[in-house]
């Protein structure tokens, strides 16, 4: 009997063990899918997968960057010798048009005849640069030669200014623009949140009767629990007209509108973690302070303020935390223009509102997909410093403590 | 006298800001309440949307929700009332329990869209549930453990350590005094942080567009495998899809008040549970 | 006994699934395939459909994958997206359910009433960015478009902007409902909509593809005699083998009740 409880005792607390590693087990996968997955795009070719890009073997051009093919299907570089070719002008060709060309029995049975087509139509021309799948080209034409194809570099996406993941032949993925908005929007919405959060926190711990706390402290809790996506439809049916009037725009989905929505968003946070700092203040400090002569407020501007400092320094980088991944309500009124931006009051992309708005339309497995979890990479990295520089600051005010 | 005049301005501008933060909550309420109430009857409650969303009512996104509420409830809540026994009754102060704190921490400064990202390849890609409750449950779950974990032991902590000294002198085990007398008393704070975990899960959006939410499904689930509509999804959707945005803006205000209601309705009974619990105790 | 039980929950499943249809895809589609399917579900009550966007894309590769029972394209299924059935031996066919006109679209106060499809394809690559210099008002032109992979986006691509690239930084909107309020509520604004989302608070602009000579204004009955010229086609697809599990919502869709709510939705019927 007695061992029969003692081996109950040994499995519960195994039991028990398992348990208590869920959590790291949990942030463990959550780095492996993420990672895994996001990496995963710097394997695949610049060039969309399956197809290739072909020019006449006369021309001497043998690799282009990803920026620069895009470029030329734009028809913005539009000429061979402003990429190190011979003086030529740039004739782009969409496998497509191959269908256009020539009617489907010509093209013969299953499109067994298309890449005898596709090598003739590639032969004629000498400026030609045809976008076409790797299974109709042309293997028996010497005239024709495939472009070296690279694997998307890392350059590209940290430091690529744009943003068309869906764009055929050579995606873009630069990340550089929804990462400085991402940090553009969550910088502006503590500029506005801190004075706001730090002053009512103030408020609370050191002016508020009893009564006005009793009011307070429930309001702040239920602007933390309104969820994002109702922030967000308040923010698309009240804050972006509002904004647009009030300043004059020609848009009122801009960054400012982000920022105020995620300075709302923030400050239940900030307030109640300043307020616990401030809180803490020992008494006989600030009664010494009182004692010496001082105001009230001298008390709490020259003691209370500095003694919480780095608590009110965790509510801020915690507030920023809550900014950046904030996903719902920024989608629905930053305009989710991918540029790098240059004011407030223009729209803005974000890491989080991309991932959401675009991980539904991204086929499974597809370079796109992989874009958006190395986003989800990004962003968990950002998080992750954010949360132990948290940890390591108020870890450093217990240490403090007096 | 200069100063005491100062700190007069001063402390009227932080009781304008005191003001202000209630006047925004109110300003957000107020809107969805002035905008939403005359939508809401017992109709809009309980029929499937008509109309190309433009009429009818959401039963099927409030179904859909309390699935999803149900489901991470049964995922996380044992799981992360047994870590925090865990933790707090057996790993004590040792690195694994600072290890373990460390990362609970971390996993609930993850933002919602990564928990997204990641329900969607293990979940529903992975281990192949699709969308689907079950994948969206696990998602949820993962993001309210951390929650659970903290309220869990925060309420064990709160525990005098004579009541363990006490019971195992009396010669209980250790697993003993955990299920007869420690968590009878730490009951209603693990109560109230799952039920704030409760309005956590209701709200959120992030991470149930990839694994669960469907845009239009008026039959009720049938297994946990299905596809479910959710509130939070369904706010979004007709907020911003839709042919005749117009029109459907009734029924996302309507939305967005059950929503609202749902998490005050929560966040209430919460501190009201809070408060009973504690009262009962220093009578005892 | 707990064996049992999830036999009986996959069974169960296995067995609902049977009459249960799903539909993923083209968001343009969803207002289109929602009320499709209430009054499916009105006529047969044993059936179950669900609705599910995503975008275009996302329908065909969850068609592929089996997560999906018809795919509703706002687009023709790409070459590559064939072949990839093709080689893992399975078929689609396609039915077109619907045509769809793009209407290009502008705030009210807009004195602009025509443009050519070079004028927008300026507009929309960002070589205009004045109302000025279109015949309007110095106003900055402000262009909406929609996220990346939605069908429209692409179809928008190919027909107005000749596969061009959009502007860097263009506004883009999770879902059309969105755009039509943004352009609403902003003066400069010029965006792309299905014919279905048109009402009065915004201008549909008359648009010409010859250069100018004839502008033509979006409309049903233009589309209809084929004058308007952004027009496309709104597929459902499905894969060969599962025919007869579909058969009787398509049958319905292709019905005169299917394509009065077509029309009703503001799409134009087939027939």
């Amino acid at each position: 009997m007695k061992k029969l409880r003692k081996i109950t005792e040994q499995i519960v607390k195994l039991l028990l063990t398992v348990n208590g590693g869920v959590t790291s087990l949990a942030i463990l996968l959550i780095i492996v899918f993420l990672f895994k997955e996001g990496l995963g795009l710097f394997k695949n070719p610049s060039v969309e997968k399956g197809y290739v890009l072909c020019v006449n073997s006369a021309n001497n051009v043998e690799r282009l960057s990803s920026y620069e093919i895009k470029q030329i299907f734009d028809w913005k570089t539009t000429d061979w010798n402003e990429i190190g070719g011979n003086a030529g002008t740039i004739a782009p060709f969409r496998f497509e048009e191959i269908f256009s060309l020539y009617s489907d029995e010509e093209l013969g049975e299953d499109y067994s005849l298309l890449p005898e087509k596709l090598g003739e139509v590639i032969a004629k021309d000498i400026n030609i640069i045809a976008y076409i799948p790797q299974e109709f080209f042309p293997q028996n034409n010497n005239a024709v030669k495939i472009l070296t194809s690279e694997n998307i570099r890392f350059s590209d996406f940290f430091g690529g200014t744009e943003w068309l993941p869906t764009t055929t032949p050579s995606p873009q993925f630069g990340v550089f623009p929804l990462i400085l908005g991402t940090l553009w929007i969550s910088l502006f919405a503590i500029l506005i949140a801190l004075p706001l959060g730090v002053g009512v926190a103030v408020y609370l711990s050191e002016l508020a009767s009893e009564r006005v706390r009793k009011i307070l402290k429930p309001a702040i809790e239920l602007l933390a629990g309104i969820p994002s996506v109702v922030y967000g439809f308040f923010g698309l049916v009240v804050l972006v007209p509002l904004v647009q009037r009030t300043f004059n725009l020609p848009v009122g989905e801009t960054a400012f509108t982000g920022s105020l929505i995620l300075a709302i968003m923030a400050l239940p946070t900030i307030i109640t973690i300043a307020e616990d700092a401030m809180r803490n203040t020992p008494r006989a400090m600030r009664e010494a302070s009182l004692a010496l002569g001082a105001t009230h407020w001298q008390t709490i501007y020259k003691v209370i303020i500095p003694y919480s400092s780095s608590g009110i320094m965790a509510a801020i980088v915690l507030g920023i935390g809550r900014a950046i991944g904030e996903t719902m309500a920024v989608l629905m009124v930053t305009g989710n223009a991918a540029v790098i931006p240059s004011s407030l009051f223009q729209p803005i992309r974000t890491i989080p509102a991309t991932i959401a708005a675009e991980l539904g339309e991204a086929p499974v497995g597809g370079a796109h997909y992989q874009s958006l979890f190395l986003l989800g990479s990004i962003l968990f990295i950002i998080t992750m410093i954010i949360s132990i520089s948290a940890e390591f600051i108020s870890r450093r005010r217990q240490s403090k403590g007096i | 006298m200069h100063k005491r005049i100062k700190q007069k301005i001063v402390f009227i501008v932080l009781r304008l800001l005191g003001i202000l933060i209630v006047g925004i909550l109110l300003w957000i309420l107020g809107f969805i309440v002035y905008n939403g109430a005359e939508v809401i009857n017992w109709t809009f409650l309980t029929t499937a949307p008509t109309e190309g969303m433009t009429a009818g009512g959401i039963f099927p996104a409030i179904v859909g929700t309390f699935c999803l509420i149900t489901g991470s409830v049964v995922f996380a809540f044992p799981i992360g009332v047994l870590s925090a026994i865990y933790m707090n009754e057996y790993a004590g102060n040792t690195w694994i329990a600072k290890f373990i704190r460390i990362m609970t921490n971390n996993l609930g400064s993850i933002p919602s869209i990564v928990f997204g990202l990641f329900g969607m390849a293990l979940f529903v890609n992975t281990l192949g549930f699709g969308d689907s409750i079950i994948a969206g449950s696990c998602t949820l779950g993962l993001l309210v453990l951390p929650v659970i974990i903290r309220t869990t032991e925060e309420a064990l902590k709160s525990i005098p350590d004579t009541y363990r000294t006490g019971s195992l002198a009396l010669g209980a085990t250790k697993l003993q005094t955990i299920w007869r007398v420690i968590l009878p008393m730490a009951f209603p704070n693990i109560i109230t942080g799952l039920i704030l975990s409760i309005g956590r899960v209701s709200g959120e959006t992030a991470p149930i567009l990839f694994t669960v939410a469907a845009y239009f499904l008026p039959k009720l689930p049938d297994s946990i495998f299905d596809q479910v509509m959710a509130l939070p999804y369904h706010l979004y959707v007709i907020a911003t899809s839709g042919t005749d945005i117009e029109a459907s803006r009734p029924i996302a205000y309507g939305t967005a008040l059950v929503l609202i209601i749902v998490v005050l309705l929560i966040n209430l009974l919460a501190t009201f549970l809070r408060k009973y619990f504690a009262k009962k105790v220093k009578m005892n | 006994m707990k064996k049992t039980i999830l036999t009986a929950i996959i069974l169960t499943t296995i067995a609902l699934g049977a009459q249960a249809q799903r539909i993923k895809g083209s968001d343009t589609m969803l207002p289109l395939s929602q009320k499709e399917a209430e009054e499916f579900m009105n006529v047969n009550p044993s059936q179950t459909v669900t609705v599910t966007g995503g975008g275009s894309g996302v329908g065909i590769s969850a068609l592929l994958e089996g997560t999906t029972d018809l795919a509703q394209l706002s687009r023709k299924i790409k070459f590559d997206e064939k072949q990839k059935f093709q080689s893992n031996g399975k078929s689609v066919k396609e039915v077109i359910a619907a045509y769809d006109a793009l209407a290009i679209v502008t705030h009210p106060s807009n004195k602009v009433k025509n443009l050519t499809r070079e004028q927008l394809e300026d507009i929309f690559t960002g070589k205009i960015k004045n109302w000025k210099e279109v015949g309007g008002d110095d106003l900055a032109i402000v262009p909406y478009a929609r996220e990346t992979s939605s069908g429209t986006y692409e179809f928008f691509k190919e027909s107005v902007l000749k596969n061009k690239n959009y502007m860097t930084g263009i506004m883009s909107m999770p879902a059309t409902g969105a755009i039509i309020q943004s352009i609403s509520q902003t003066k400069g604004a010029i965006g792309y909509v299905g014919l279905a989302y048109l009402n009065q608070n915004v201008k549909a602009i008359h648009v010409s593809y010859d250069q100018g000579k004839t502008f033509v204004e979006p409309s049903v009955a233009n589309a209809k005699n084929e004058t308007y010229p952004i027009v496309r086609p709104l597929y459902y697809y499905y894969e060969s083998a599962s025919e007869n599990k579909v058969k009787l919502f398509i049958d319905f869709v292709l019905s005169t009740k299917g394509q009065q709510i077509v029309s009703e939705i503001g799409f134009i019927s087939v027939r």
